[in-house]
């Protein structure tokens, strides 16, 4: 009899809407949140910005940006070279790495056995947690000497392309060096990007190859790549913003030459990164110093921007299955 | 009618078979120019680079090809060309990356010892053998202010995690591409930032919370993106079960959905941590290093694992290298440790199974 007695509930109204005011604050929060990776960025930029305005002015934009030199007495300040290093050198590092992590990652999703592959790709993970200023430590006390070796080695063979040549005698602190450091470290990132890519890939698609009659190679290049592409170039660009924004590992390995461009010759000592370039300014700076590196700061910051946006936007593209 | 599945035997992948006289010129094929190779280096005097790459490679690209040739006829060929340079550039760079790990064990390990560990740097100088002293001071550091920063970043990037899941504002595609965006932001930038945000303006001196605060924007994405990868994967019905049952949406997220998350966020939290903990440019701009042990974030200089590295190897000396060398085993050992934590919290594959029956 209970039941009767008991005014039947009210019906609740079907809403789309947050309706109590937990639920408002509830939403409220989480989308201050989702906007504060926004506020961050905005806050970067300004305070970035208002103290690197002066060296902009004094220096023109144009001529800090693209010129060459860097001298506290003559509160001369220009980051050419550094720019130029800093890409030449994420390049290096890049193009170095990509085949070489496609091949881990094509080894670990379509050649090993299962065991095998995953305690590959544990590895490979765990390798990507290396911290840089580690790997920086093996590039300067392990692999310099043997690097400068092999720079020695290609030199002396192919000394006559203006790239390979050197007229220091020296060959460490060179940007080659340096490229293969960048790519030690980008590798275990490009590969788990570009596995992971590898193993949503539709596997009917491949069965459906090899029963054409496709072999392995043709069914890489015909069905693997191309389904895969805008994946492995967003990871690839991703790795590209890690290796320009890397501070510590170059600033150890690289000879910092601030007065003029190395346009190719990756085996002379001779280069630039404008992180390390912050790092190897930083600590004795004066104050007009100050304002040009943070300068330097928010066209790093520019760059990799840019960069990682492109990534952002492609791997978005390539992976529709994240976009719920 | 009922439509069962025909079952199938468990070798049906003829392109699998392989016969013994296939394995024998397959093993024969591999063996024969790597023992070229090494005879030219050992025998020959040839460096070891130049015997790898200019002999061993297009040996075996030229025997591998024609062992593909004999079995599959055409095909065989450039699927070869794929195995061989898939293999040699994979234990290339293998061989690259297993040279880190090995110097990092062997000179790490000669460096550790109890000591090493819990003291700390005080009337220690570089060029001390390495009876005295210690990293304890940087690991004090590096945990002090790590944690600061992951209690200012987790509920943030949970949040954000949050409101890419739960809500279906019209902003998220936006805040996923900053987001993305953010993930790449250089780590000297962040110390740039904060170092203009508070010691240029005066606000604070060099301190360890300041180094936190640069830490969090490194970290905020990977938090961010790893609980929204988790929280996608709780079932909907879950959700929509909650709310049917006439909770509203905050309950329904904290009752129902987080829990269901949870290892997914402790992942998150975990990886976030590991990504930032070996972070050295930040730090450098905003902590000044010091060789005692400091216990108090808001005042003074902190030494962290990194930076002492850093220190220490801009120092040069061999003694001072060498206990770079085992703080960085240390370092690399407090990665582990985070990045096995997460591998092992993440474990339970229970969400995961219902999301493939989904």
């Amino acid at each position: 009899m209970a039941e009767t007695s008991s005014p039947a509930p009210v019906r609740r109204a079907l809403r789309v809407k947050p309706a109590t005011r937990e639920d408002k604050i509830f939403f409220g929060v989480s989308a201050a949140a989702g906007y504060s990776s926004l506020v961050f960025i905005v806050l970067i930029l300004i305070f970035l910005g208002v103290q690197a305005w002066p060296t902009f002015v004094e220096q023109g934009v144009f001529e800090f940006v693209f010129g060459t030199g860097w001298s506290s007495n003559d509160v001369q300040y220009s980051i050419g070279p550094m720019l130029w290093g800093s890409v030449l050198v994420a390049a290096l590092g890049v193009a170095m790495a990509v085949p070489m992590a496609i091949s881990i990652a094509y080894f670990i999703e379509f050649m090993a056995t299962p065991r095998i592959a995953r305690a590959a790709t544990l590895f490979v993970d765990l390798l990507a947690a290396i911290p840089s200023v580690i790997i920086g430590l093996w590039g300067l006390t392990i692999f310099s000497s043997v690097g400068a070796e092999w720079g020695e080695m290609i030199s002396n063979t192919l000394g006559f392309i203006p790239i390979f040549s050197n007229e220091a005698g020296s060959f460490l602190r060179t940007p080659f060096i340096a490229g293969v450091v960048i790519a030690v470290m980008i590798v275990p990132i490009i590969s788990s990007v570009t596995r992971e890519i590898f193993s949503q890939i539709d596997g009917d698609l491949i069965k459906a190859s090899i029963a054409l009659g496709g072999n392995r190679e043709s069914t890489f290049r015909k069905i693997i790549l191309p389904v895969s592409a805008s994946g492995i170039t967003g990871g690839v660009l991703l790795g590209l913003g890690r290796a320009l924004g890397e501070t510590v590992a170059i600033f150890f390995v690289l000879n910092l030459i601030y007065d003029q461009f190395n346009w190719f010759a990756i085996l002379e000592p001779a280069g630039g990164a404008i992180a390390s370039l912050i790092l190897s300014k930083f600590g004795e700076a004066s104050p007009s110093e100050v304002s040009a590196l943070l300068a330097a700061g928010v066209v790093l910051f520019i760059l990799t921007l840019i960069i990682n946006s492109i990534a952002a936007f492609i791997v978005a593209k390539a992976q529709p299955w994240n976009n719920r | 009618m009922n439509l069962e599945p025909v079952a199938r035997p468990k070798s049906a992948e003829p392109w699998a078979r392989t016969t013994n006289r296939a394995r024998a010129l397959q093993v024969l094929g591999s063996i024969i120019p790597i023992a070229v190779a090494a005879a030219s280096w050992l025998l020959g005097g040839v460096d070891l680079i130049v015997a790898v790459i200019f002999i061993l490679l297009p040996l075996l690209l030229v025997s591998i090809g024609v062992v593909g040739f004999i079995l599959k006829g055409k095909r065989g060929a450039p699927d070869a060309a794929l195995i061989v340079v898939t293999i040699f550039l994979g234990t290339f760079v293998m061989v690259l990356l297993m040279s880190v790990v090995w110097s990092l064990i062997e000179a790490g390990f000669s460096a550790l010892s109890p000591h090493f560990i819990y003291q700390n740097n005080r009337y220690v100088t570089p060029t001390d053998p390495l009876e005295f002293g210690g990293v304890g001071h940087a690991i004090v550091g590096t945990l002090l202010v790590v944690s600061l920063s992951t209690l200012i970043t987790v509920p943030l990037g949970v949040a954000t995690g949050v409101y890419l899941t739960e809500t279906r504002s019209k902003g998220r595609g936006f805040v996923r591409v900053i987001i993305q965006a953010m993930a790449g932001l250089p780590s000297v930038v962040a110390g740039l930032f904060i170092y203009s945000m508070f010691i240029v303006t005066g606000v604070s001196q060099y301190a360890g919370w300041l180094g936190a605060l640069a830490l969090v924007p490194l970290m905020l994405p990977t938090v961010a993106r790893v609980t929204e990868e988790s929280l996608k994967l709780v079932p909907q019905e879950l959700r929509n079960g909650a709310l049917g049952l006439g909770a509203s949406s905050w309950k329904a997220f904290f009752q129902v959905t987080l829990p269901a998350a949870r290892s997914g966020v402790v992942t998150a939290i975990l990886l976030g941590v590991s990504r930032v903990v070996g972070e050295t440019a930040p730090l450098l701009l905003t902590v000044f290093p010091i060789a005692e042990t400091n216990w108090n974030v808001f005042n003074g200089g902190m030494a962290t694992l990194p930076t002492y590295i850093y220190r220490f190897v801009n120092l040069g000396f061999d003694t001072a290298i060498a206990r770079a060398w085992g703080a960085a085993l240390v370092l690399m050992i407090l990665v582990g440790i985070l990045f096995g934590l997460a591998r092992f919290v993440s474990r339970p594959k229970s969400l995961k199974k219902k999301k493939v029956k989904r």
